[in-house]
């Protein structure tokens, strides 16, 4: 059993949504997050403001801001988790930085509440 | 091996902690609000005990050989006062498999090096 957490756009959640649904993931939590990631900037826009530019500079922004992300959580089975990845990475690449990332870590168990069913049976 | 840090932090501290960490090199971070009580079960002030305390939780990944730097930087960071006090937090750490770059699709973590 894998936890996969995701930190991904705003504007992204409605279509990340649907592919996981297409993709069979039924049950997933999602909660709102503000963050900031290595900062890699558009190249181009900082060379642009080196050279002094003022409009280059002010899009670079001040250094270490947070920016609004959604972040997902979902527990699966081992061997969905390529799935669910690819999913995740295909629908929100756009190449640029600040796309976000996906962790995937062990998680030991799981218990439905409403039944108290555990381990595989509480996620399937 | 990448491991994943949690802290949860006084709200007006996590500035602080965002800086250091950006100082000491460690820039990705995300940032969330949540509510909690600890061991003391909460504040009591006179009648009322107050048990969501509103706290700051800062999620970030890093490699295993600087956990202990990011650790020391956070706790320091977070600590209220000399001594600290009741309420400064927690700082849980959990193993992460691997870690995807979605702009990129690069893998990182322990398969890869393998």
């Amino acid at each position: 059993m894998k936890e996969v957490i995701a930190i991904v756009r705003m504007n992204m959640m409605n279509q990340t949504k649907k592919a996981l649904t297409e993709a069979g993931v039924d049950a997933f939590f999602a909660h709102e997050a503000t963050g900031r990631g290595k900062g890699f900037v558009n190249p181009q826009v900082l060379a642009g403001a080196e050279e002094g530019y003022e409009e280059a500079a002010s899009l670079l922004g001040e250094k270490g801001k947070l920016y609004p992300k959604r972040v997902i959580t979902i527990v699966v089975d081992d061997d969905f988790v390529d799935t669910v990845v690819d999913t995740i990475v295909t629908t929100n690449k756009t190449g640029k930085p600040g796309d976000g990332k996906i962790f995937v870590l062990p998680i030991k168990n799981a218990v439905r509440v409403r039944t108290g069913d555990a381990g595989m049976k509480a996620i399937s | 091996m990448l491991i994943m840090i949690r802290a949860i932090v006084r709200p007006e501290k996590a500035d602080a902690v965002l800086a250091a960490l950006m100082d000491a090199g460690f820039p990705a971070v995300t940032k969330y609000s949540v509510a909690g009580r600890g061991k003391q079960r909460g504040i009591k002030i006179g009648e009322v005990t107050y048990d969501e305390i509103p706290k700051t939780m800062l999620m970030s990944v890093i490699n295993e050989e600087d956990k202990d730097f990011v650790i020391n930087t956070i706790m320091n960071t977070a600590r209220s006062g000399a001594k600290g006090a009741f309420g400064d937090g927690k700082i849980f750490i959990s193993d992460v498999e691997c870690a995807y770059t979605i702009s990129s699709g690069v893998k990182e973590g322990a398969e890869v090096e393998a």
